[in-house]
């Protein structure tokens, strides 16, 4: 039985935030890693961050992790367990993985969950043919694998995932056919917006798929428009030519191993779906159990990189490392939070938050 | 929810939904059936979906082989709008043991008796049905080819649409918190959705049926063990039986979508209602199924769960009313076979509570056994 002090599950920002925070206050952690290369969905990730200097403004993504990487690598209190994938977590405390064909056991005295989310599928007809895959995967498939999805692209969702990965099909020499989005306004930021319309690439509002087609593999799909109500408009059908339709359609919190471990978990519209209830410290209603990241409501890495900080900072202090500085980074982690949550995306994250924390109405 | 009821009958698994249906069957009106969470929530879904006669008390072993006859006929007999995917590719139960060995010629001698299609195999005619088996140590097997397993979902889906289509009323989400009894006899259920008012209550709980007789002040010999299951991915069809071995505490079976569902007993298991899982089953069950069936070492897992089994003090039914207590009949102690005997189970109870003519001695399944020290020691039980 493997033994640590304190628990990552998920190397991603969350996670390798979380790592390096609890151990420079003196912690042994030890990272689990499903991938073989540590930093989530950092990997991938080659457009520059937004936001401030503090959460790595200016930066691209695979910089960022490469950066997070370096930092808990260099740090002997860490220990990283890459192809290593948590399997489970049993009512004494131990935590279960698959490494290198085996089943290891650890007994940690923290745990801190950090597995992010998974793309949301979308219900159509036909949405199984190959050729229609996730707007992320696609991204991974291109900036990791080096491999061109197909010819002709459907984007469907005009939040930042597809809008900046309708621009990287551009910038590989993919065509984009059109960028559909079910609600009435763009959802990403208007700057990765401007960019694939001013490369010809049409913008449609208020459309959604009707069906997909293909014989063996995707062909084409018909969109139609919605009405007010989201319904769809009888004789707005448009066929759209595409051998690959990717689905940028929002994210689900990955919170198998919260539920396993007996956390009370609560449905938050705001926060993307099923979420632990946790404190302001990210301590889920199973003592010792921290959450970050995705797991905790979807949102941006920016935030996900603090709140593992966080988490790292608190699940070290509960085991008595840092007493006389936590405080006050806990302090400053919180005050970030907040800087982060400032903005209209940022309100409705609050307001999600404050329905998690019981605190439905307070001013935030 | 409605005030009155002729029946209410505790419990929507296997034996709750099997019982409403055969009740409202015989021309009972205004039955109830409630259940605490959801049909087939309890110890029904849970289980290793078997369907066996190759038992060793007369009891347990005609209950099933009257039941195998009704899940063969299941489908039409319910006019049911799915499939309830019975399956009948056998039980072979491998011997490991002398003692094993020695009990199942004893076992198979009752099971021919009672008209049961089971042979005595040798090793090689073991392998023979299953190909994969590991015969090292083996003294041999009995086989029996109408034995098999069922979708229990399926099947308690099955009974429930067609206790409806007969009126039978079922209140999910609603948890039993007191029993009503005036001058000995039944007056009628609390629960936490209302009071039904009724003569007559069919404890079909499982494993909370112990809870249920508390609140009539009875106490019910029995207790609640946790058993672990597993689900494998899917793969190619290649094992027609469930393989059972008792010195290894093994089941095993493949579905007909190709999953594998197994499991073992552990003697350790504390008596209490705790149903989460273990990692030490996972060990466990791998070492158990990899010694008989070695193929399996490559598969990979999908899912663990667990459920209870309501052990009674032989590993036979009790199908009795509650002493001194008027209208409480008590469907209980099933010890992991409710499922497999469900169908006759619920016949044999409806007959005797219509006043019909019995097709065997309900009697043999009273609690005075146990008082009167008259046990039906089921010896063939994983």
């Amino acid at each position: 039985m493997k033994q640590t002090e304190i628990l990552v599950v998920g190397g991603g920002p969350a996670g390798l935030c979380a790592a390096s925070a609890a151990a420079e206050l003196g912690a042994d952690v030890l990272i689990l890693e499903r991938d073989s290369k540590p930093g989530g969905q950092l990997v991938k990730q080659t457009h520059k961050f937004f936001g401030s200097k503090k959460q790595y403004a200016g930066d691209r993504g695979i910089q960022i992790g490469d950066f997070l990487l370096e930092q808990v690598e260099s740090n002997p209190k860490v220990e990283v367990w890459p192809d290593a994938t948590c399997l489970g977590i049993y009512e004494d405390g131990v935590v279960t993985a698959e490494k290198d064909d085996k089943h290891i056991k650890i007994k940690p005295e923290r745990i801190i969950i950090a597995t992010g989310a998974a793309e949301k599928a979308l219900m159509f007809p036909n949405n199984d043919l190959p050729g229609i895959y996730g707007a992320g995967a696609v991204q991974t498939l291109m900036n990791v694998a080096g491999v061109v999805p197909g010819k002709r692209v459907l984007m469907v969702g005009a939040g930042n995932i597809g809008l900046i990965v309708s621009y990287q099909l551009l910038q590989a020499g993919v065509e984009v056919a059109a960028v559909i989005e079910a609600a009435p306004h763009i959802g990403g930021y208007l700057v990765h917006a401007s960019k694939i319309r001013r490369a010809g690439v049409p913008i449609l509002t208020s459309h959604t798929v009707k069906e997909a087609y293909g014989n063996d593999t995707l062909e084409g799909a018909i969109i139609c428009r919605l009405d007010e109500k989201w319904q769809p408009i009888p004789g707005t059908e448009q066929d759209i030519k595409a051998d690959v339709m990717c689905l940028a359609v929002g994210l689900s919190p990955l919170t198998e191993l919260c539920w396993q471990a007996g956390c009370k978990m609560k449905y938050i519209a705001e926060l993307s779906g099923h979420v632990p209830v946790r404190n302001e410290y990210l301590e889920t209603t199973r003592p010792g159990l921290y959450v970050a990241g995705d797991v905790s409501g979807v949102e941006e890495a920016s935030s996900a990189m603090v709140e593992g900080r966080l988490a790292g900072i608190s699940a070290a202090l509960s085991l008595g490392y840092g007493k006389d500085k936590a405080p006050q980074l806990q302090a400053e982690a919180l005050a970030e939070l907040k800087e982060l949550r400032s903005g209209p995306t940022g309100e409705k994250i609050m307001n999600g938050i404050m329905k998690l924390l019981g605190k439905e109405g307070a001013a935030c | 929810m409605q005030k009155t009821a002729n029946t209410v009958i505790i419990g929507g698994g296997m034996i709750g939904c099997a019982m409403a249906y055969e009740l409202a069957l015989r021309g009972m009106k205004d039955i109830v059936v409630v259940e605490k969470e959801y049909l087939c929530s309890g110890a029904t879904g849970r289980c290793g979906a078997g369907v066996r006669q190759q038992w060793g008390t007369e009891t347990n072993a005609i209950l099933a082989r009257d039941s195998v006859k009704r899940f063969e006929q299941m489908n039409e007999e319910l006019e049911y709008d799915k499939d309830i995917e019975f399956k009948q590719g056998g039980y072979l139960l491998c011997a490991y043991t002398e003692a094993e060995w020695t009990q199942f010629h004893k076992n198979v001698e009752l099971q021919k008796r009672l008209g049961i299609p089971v042979e005595l195999v040798t090793p090689e005619g073991a392998r023979e049905i299953v190909p994969h088996l590991n015969i090292d140590g083996l003294y041999g097997a009995t086989f029996c080819g109408t034995d098999g397993h069922a979708n229990p979902f399926h099947v308690v889906d099955a009974y429930a649409k067609a206790a409806r289509r007969l009126g039978v009323v079922f209140e999910t989400y609603t948890e039993v918190t007191g029993i009503k009894v005036e001058n000995g006899k039944v007056k009628g259920v609390e629960t936490t959705r209302g009071d039904i008012a009724t003569p007559l209550v069919i404890n079909a709980a499982n494993y909370a049926a112990g809870l249920i007789c508390k609140m009539v002040g009875f106490d019910l010999p029995l207790y609640p063990q946790r058993h672990q299951a597993l689900v494998t991915e899917p793969v190619e069809p290649m094992q027609g039986p469930m393989v059972i071995s008792f010195s290894r505490r093994l089941y095993c079976q493949q579905t007909p979508h190709g999953s594998f569902i197994m499991g073992v007993g552990d003697p350790h298991e504390p008596k209490d209602f705790n149903i989460n899982s273990s990692w030490e089953f996972l060990e466990d069950v791998s070492r158990q199924v990899i010694s008989v069936l070695p193929i399996l070492k490559n598969i990979r897992l999908v899912r663990q769960w667990s459920g209870l089994y309501d052990m009674s003090p032989d590993a036979n039914p009790i199908l009795d009313q509650v002493p001194e207590v008027e209208g409480m009949w008590v469907l209980a102690g099933f010890s992991g076979h409710g499922f497999m005997v469900g169908p006759q189970t619920a016949v044999l109870v409806a007959q005797k509570i219509t006043g019909e003519e019995c097709f065997m001695p309900i009697e043999r399944f009273s609690l005075d056994r146990f008082r009167r020290g008259e046990l039906l020691l089921e010896p063939s039980v994983v």
